[in-house]
């Protein structure tokens, strides 16, 4: 292969190198967005290794002649046909880059050798006997191809065999040539200041003007227009670069190909540099100057320049850092020329968007130091603006019209510092989130946030000053951002001083209160924002802080009034985490201020999914309903992370869930424990509960659940003593309600909840075993004063959740024993399961019979079911009567029975029912077994009384005749139902 | 089965049996499973005496002890105990059950198996929680011939359950038993007594009723619910049976007037095609599970009814005392 690669000129490798230099530059230029501090985000593909259009075609080119010379060696003419049709079919699709750069010359020295081969072989007369049919067929189609197609280029050709390469020169070069893979290009770098710099002015010159037509933006133009200062012509360049004799040719030469990475040296600056430094700087290393030292440093001059710096930002060649450091050079030297403010501000302007482009990838965060350096930048413009405020920063101000050196004309920047701050916050929100919340750098970088909050300080100083309604609510609202989740302990403090005597007052004033602070910022941006996303935050913020300082009814007024618990489902996914955070707070709050149910309603939402901890972005669950999320999505998750010094601790959080819960449950079961309608409050208290229950062995609580669920069982037997040790003990304080700034509090209102909890589970389960109860020996049980025993059971008589009643000389509570026991409820349910039951068969007859009423049947209409006999009578018209067995319908004549629906008589067995008159009473005649119902109600269940039983005589009870027994229950059973 | 009449009139089981089956429900019914063995003895006459029994190993849903191993074990149980010179011959079997909640398919199933194989099998329902109340509960049942002859026809629907005249009451029968000791053993007994007296306690007037009447209120509640289940299912059944015949009688109008309209304008009637074709006739619900529901509901009925008279008894004697006092 080497074979044909000889014949390349060194101008050839040349072009190629050059070549190596365009991809790399001039991909990013379109993308240069003019949103200047959004850039990175376009910047996430850096894998992507982009060809120029010349690059590829000539890659193409090569991998086609590299097969050929493969064939020609194993002299296989039809694949050799093949192959050179393939390549004269490319030369034809890349016509275009190939009519811009010149027919390559290997391409030609391809065809030329190809020929010449395909000629030794035709005079070769034995090869071509030797040669299969399909081979010699192909050689001699092949021959006159070529020859044909090489009259196209005849000139070439010819120029070619004049002049062939040689062989062994260009062995490295090729080599390195398909592959623009980073090393190689190192190599040729290094490469290249070593080579002969025979090269012809001419020819480079055409290579790099074609560069230009193609990529406008490139990087020689950038340098054109910085030629402006007075110095032009290409052919000058050596000239250019006034000081630079000292330097051999090839450096220059290398220098002016990779000029885009590396402006001008002058001499000034290498002089004080030591030798060994030059060539590392030779390749692209910053520490350059801007201007050469006579040049008179005008507003217009720094302009370009920063022009010419900026137009290669977001490019792929040009290093970051040494824009940051020509941007920092620039910006001195506008200020030793004393160029005006103005100019110093645009320029920091620009130097901060060069920092924040330093991180090309957007996940990443910026590192400390430039972080530190933007931060400086950004205090000292928000610092000059505020002292100049004549000059007019906005965003809406066009590059063109701007004005930096007319005083009189005023100044005009375009640019907007509050984007600047916002920018400034999200990347220190990165930095948070990036660093490992455990380690003592994360403190270190938390430190930073004073520095951060006094920059936005200022900053809304200065939109106070100047912006408009929107720039400051966009500055207020990043300065609650700061403040809103901060427990304010010296406003409890002051709170607390100015309770007992007037001594805080001199306790700093001057630092602002937070509340008021918040108020004051809220209150403005809900007057004056026209973006739904910065109110609503600002109302989440005020919740959420109003919360943190248990104003619980402001925090909840304001939650509905906003109504923005039926519009969060529209928000962004951000504003719904800090509306689930601002719910969860609120919560929290709730339970502080002992209102269970509020705090379960509050959280139920966050706790029931499960998710607590992705839905308040606290941390990435890898599994999402058992599939693993995909890595884009983890992307997105991690950077809605909520930095670590502002979570909410989770397990205070499900354990203040599971406690309401607990305290809102267990007297609801056991009040309603045979409602068959009851639900349940907390589904997840009730897992906890099951799982529990299915341990075989319970050892004793270890966890913040297990102590929730023992003192749940506890508090389920009335146990008021064993419920409080395992909520309130020394692990429970650790874990859980340590975390509450007023912790003591707190739990004196646990204990006062469970207390009360426990006495009304008390009564609820066991009132049946009492006649009465002495209140003293109540608020004993229950460690309760008699003043608030009395209350919460009279407020239970009240809402008729007890039956009982107050007798005050005894101070004695009197159970009226309405409720029905256990076994009177199973009957009663049984009653119930029953009565459906007959309803279905029932049915069951009616479709029978023609479901058309009754008058239709005959009186032998006989139907026979699987074990009933039902006999109509036409008399009755509307009735069955049966003759055996326990289910027969018996109709009697008077035709009650069905009209009214339901009476049925069992008859021999004893175990039916017999209707009376009205037709609904169940009437065992026989075993004793039966129930007697009188006129009214149906069955046990009384229609009027709603519910129990009416018995017509004794009250009610069992009355079995036959077995003898007459009393039945004597106690008294008057109550008609609730 | 050809027999209208079982042979056995009675059943006489030996005392070792019966303290074999209690020990082995205590000793291996940890859970709620039920226990189960085979029962061995001979009939002579019309007695079936039970000399024997052993029991099954529990099998738990993850063993791997299969139907192979099963019979497998229990041929070398038989073997080995024909070895040492007991009665081999299988005669039925035995489980505990809760409150008689027995009355299900898999008893029905084992038990026609072992009647259609050996026709005297019975099988023994032991109830250990009724035992421990004080009263030894066993009771022998077997199924009635009607039972077995509509088993054996594998169709559970109304009609074959209307031929044979079945109904809940008499799927199975209960078969009177007959607990006897050798006299030696006899002889044993009241040497012991006299060695070593038992102090007479007995909990006569025990008054706790409730507890134990609550379970069985709750296994009867789901037995009813069961069996409203099935007459949901049949009404369902009757209704949509009822809409196919609406249909199919339309169909068959028009298709007469169609004939009758053909035959005028002398065409040969259209041919008769299967009517089931056109509108698949609809599955009856198995009533069989309606009728072992309605069995077990009566089943409970008896049970609480037999308690809940002994308790009222008991009640009442407890006043009568209290009164004296």
């Amino acid at each position: 292969m080497s074979k044909f690669y000889a014949a390349e000129s060194s101008s050839d490798t040349d072009e190629t190198s050059s070549d190596d230099d365009v991809p790399v530059t001039s991909t990013r230029s379109k993308a240069i967005s003019q949103k200047r501090f959004l850039l990175s985000e376009d910047e996430e593909e850096t894998t992507h290794v982009v060809l120029s259009a010349k690059e590829k075609c000539w890659e193409g080119l090569k991998d086609i002649i590299k097969l050929m010379q493969n064939v020609k060696k194993i002299r296989d003419m039809s694949k050799l046909l093949d192959e050179f049709e393939n390549i004269t079919k490319f030369y034809n699709k890349s016509k275009a880059v190939i009519l811009k750069e010149g027919i390559p010359r290997f391409y030609i020295k391809i065809l030329v050798e190809t020929e010449d081969y395909v000629n030794e072989l035709w005079q070769d007369k034995e090869a071509r006997k030797k040669m299969s049919k399909p081979n010699s067929k192909a050689h001699g189609t092949l021959r006159q191809k070529i020859r044909k197609y090489l009259r196209d280029f005849e000139k070439e050709v010819t120029d070619y065999r004049e002049n062939p390469d040689v062989d062994e020169k260009e062995q490295a070069v090729p080599e390195s040539l398909p592959s623009p893979d980073k090393s190689d290009k190192a190599k040729m770098f290094l490469d290249k200041p070593l080579k002969p710099a025979n090269i012809p002015m001419a020819a480079n010159d055409d290579d790099d003007d074609d560069d230009d037509d193609d990529w406008p933006s490139d990087t020689s133009e950038s340098s054109d227009e910085s030629d402006e200062g007075g110095i032009g012509g290409r052919q000058l360049t050596a000239d250019y670069f006034l000081k630079k004799t000292v330097k051999d040719d090839a450096d220059e030469k290398s220098k002016r190909k990779d000029r885009g990475k590396e402006p001008r040296d002058t001499k000034k600056k290498k002089e004080e540099d030591n030798e060994e430094w030059e060539q590392v700087r030779g390749f692209g290393k910053a520490k350059v100057t801007l201007f050469e030292k006579d040049t008179e440093i005008t507003h217009e001059v720094v302009m370009n320049k920063l022009n010419e710096i900026t137009i290669n930002r977001g490019r792929r060649s040009t290093i970051r850092k040494d824009q940051v450091e020509l941007l920092k050079q620039l910006r001195q030297v506008a200020e030793d020329n004393k160029l005006g403010i103005a100019m110093t501000i645009r320029l920091t302007f620009d130097l901060i968007a060069g920092l924040f482009d330093y991180n090309s990838k957007i996940l990443d965060c910026m590192k400390p130091e430039p972080w530190n350096d933007v931060l400086g930048y950004v205090e000292e413009v928000i610092d000059l603006l505020l002292d100049n405020p004549d000059i007019v920063v906005a965003e809406h101000i066009a590059v063109e019209s701007e004005n930096v050196s007319d005083k009189e004309a005023g100044f005009r920047i375009s640019g907007s510092p509050v984007t600047l701050v916002e920018k400034l916050h999200s990347e220190y929100i990165k930095i948070l989130q990036h660093s490992d919340a455990h380690s003592t750098e994360y403190v270190k970088h938390l430190r930073e946030e004073v520095n951060v909050v006094n920059v936005i300080k200022k900053l809304k100083k200065y939109v106070e000053y100047i912006g408009s309604s929107q720039n400051i609510c966009n500055a207020y609202i990043l300065l609650i951002e700061y403040v809103y989740y901060k427990y304010d302990h010296k406003a409890i403090v002051k709170g607390k001083a100015a309770a007992s005597e007037d001594k805080g007052d001199e306790v700093d004033e001057e630092v602002e209160d937070p509340s008021t602070m918040m108020k004051q910022f809220c209150q403005y941006i809900y007057a004056k924002d026209s973006t739904d996303r910065i109110r609503t935050r600002a109302i989440l913020h005020h919740i959420y802080h109003h919360s943190l300082h248990d104003r619980w009814y402001e925090a909840r007024d304001l939650m509905l009034m906003s109504h923005l618990q039926e519009m969060i489902d529209l928000a962004d996914i951000p504003t719904r985490i800090i509306y689930n955070r601002t719910m969860v707070q609120l919560g929290l709050c709730a339970f502080r201020r002992g209102l269970m149910k509020e705090a379960h309603h509050a959280l139920v939402d966050i706790q029931s999914t499960g998710r607590a901890k992705e839905l308040l972005a606290q941390g990435l669950l890898l599994q999402r309903q058992g599939e693993r999320i995909t890595p884009e999505q983890e992307k997105v998750e991690k950077r809605r992370q909520i930095p670590f010094h502002m979570h909410i601790n989770l397990e205070l959080l499900e354990c203040v869930y599971l406690v309401s819960a607990m305290l809102l449950e267990i007297p609801y079961i056991a009040a309603h424990e045979f409602d068959a309608r009851r639900r349940m409050i907390s589904k997840q208290f009730h897992h906890q509960l099951r799982v529990s229950e299915r341990q075989s062995l319970l050892g004793p609580p270890e966890n913040m659940r297990e102590h929730v669920v023992a003192a749940a069982k506890a508090l389920k037997m009335g146990d008021c003593e064993t419920c409080l040790k395992f909520i309130i003990n020394d692990k429970m304080n650790n874990k859980v309600w340590n975390l509450f700034s007023n912790s003591n509090a707190v739990r004196s209102m646990l204990e006062m909840k469970i207390r009360e909890e426990s006495l009304c589970t008390y009564l609820f389960t066991y009132s049946q075993f009492y006649d009465n109860i002495s209140l003293n020996w109540l608020s004993s049980m229950f460690g309760l004063d008699r003043p608030a025993c009395h209350q919460i059971v009279s407020k239970l008589i009240i809402n008729e959740e007890l039956a009982a009643s107050w007798d005050e000389p005894s101070s004695s509570l009197v159970l009226h024993r309405t409720e029905p026991t256990r076994l009177q409820n199973m009957a009663m349910q049984l009653s119930e399961k029953v009565s459906t039951l007959v309803e279905i068969n029932e049915r069951i007859l009616e479709a029978k019979v023609g479901g058309g009423g009754f008058q239709s049947y005959r009186q032998d209409s006989n139907y026979q079911g699987n074990r009933t006999n039902f006999q109509s009578n036409r008399s009755g018209g509307q009735g069955y009567q049966g003759r055996s067995g326990n289910s027969n319908y018996q109709n009697n004549r008077s035709g009650a029975g069905y009209q009214s629906g339901r009476g049925y008589q069992g008859n021999q067995s004893g175990r039916g029912y017999q209707g009376n008159q009205s037709g609904r009473g169940y009437q065992g005649n026989q075993s004793g077994r039966g129930y007697q119902g009188n006129q009214s109600g149906r069955g046990f269940h009384g229609k009027q009384s709603g519910r129990g039983y009416q018995g017509n005589q004794s009250g009610r009870g069992f009355q079995g005749n036959r077995s003898g027994y007459h009393g039945g229950y004597l106690g008294g059973y008057h109550k008609q139902g609730r | 089965m050809s027999s209208t009449e079982p042979v056995v009139k009675q059943v006489q089981i030996g005392g070792l049996v019966v303290l074999k089956l209690i020990k082995h429900c205590e000793e291996d019914s940890g859970g709620p499973e039920l226990v189960q063995g085979v029962l061995l003895g001979l009939v002579v006459g019309e007695t079936l005496e039970i000399t024997n029994c052993f029991p099954f190993p529990r099998t738990t849903e993850n063993s791997d002890f299969d139907e192979v191993q099963y019979n497998e074990y229990q041929m070398d149980m038989m073997r080995s105990l024909r070895h040492v010179n007991i009665d081999h011959l299988h005669v039925g079997w035995y489980q505990s059950s809760n409150h008689g909640n027995f009355v299900n398919r898999a008893f029905l199933d084992s038990q026609f198996l072992y009647q259609s194989s050996i026709e005297e099998s019975v099988v023994l329902i032991y109830d250990p929680l009724k035992t421990a109340q004080g009263c030894l509960s066993l009771k022998a049942y077997r199924l009635t011939p009607k039972m077995m002859s509509m088993y054996d026809s594998k169709h559970f629907t109304l009609e074959t359950i209307k031929a044979e005249g079945l109904s809940f009451n008499d799927m199975y029968e209960e078969v009177p038993i007959n607990i006897k000791n050798s006299p030696l053993s006899n002889m044993l007994l009241l040497k012991l007594k006299k060695e070593n007296p038992v102090p007479e306690k007995v909990e006569y007037l025990n008054l706790s009723h409730s507890s134990s009447l609550e379970r069985q209120l709750r296994l009867m509640m789901s037995s009813v619910d069961e069996l409203t289940q099935e007459s949901g299912k049949f009404v369902q059944y009757q209704r949509s049976a009822a809409k196919q015949h609406q249909s199919k009688l339309l169909y068959q109008q028009k298709r007469t007037v169609e004939n009758a309209a053909r035959a005028q304008r002398g065409e040969p009637p259209l041919p008769e095609e299967d009517f089931n074709k056109i509108l698949r006739p609809i599955q009856q619900p198995a009533r069989i599970d309606a009728l072992l529901a309605a069995g077990q509901v009566s089943a409970y009925c008896d049970k609480v009814s037999s308690f809940s008279t002994q308790s009222l008894g008991r009640i009442f004697m407890a006043q009568a005392m209290d009164n004296k006092d």
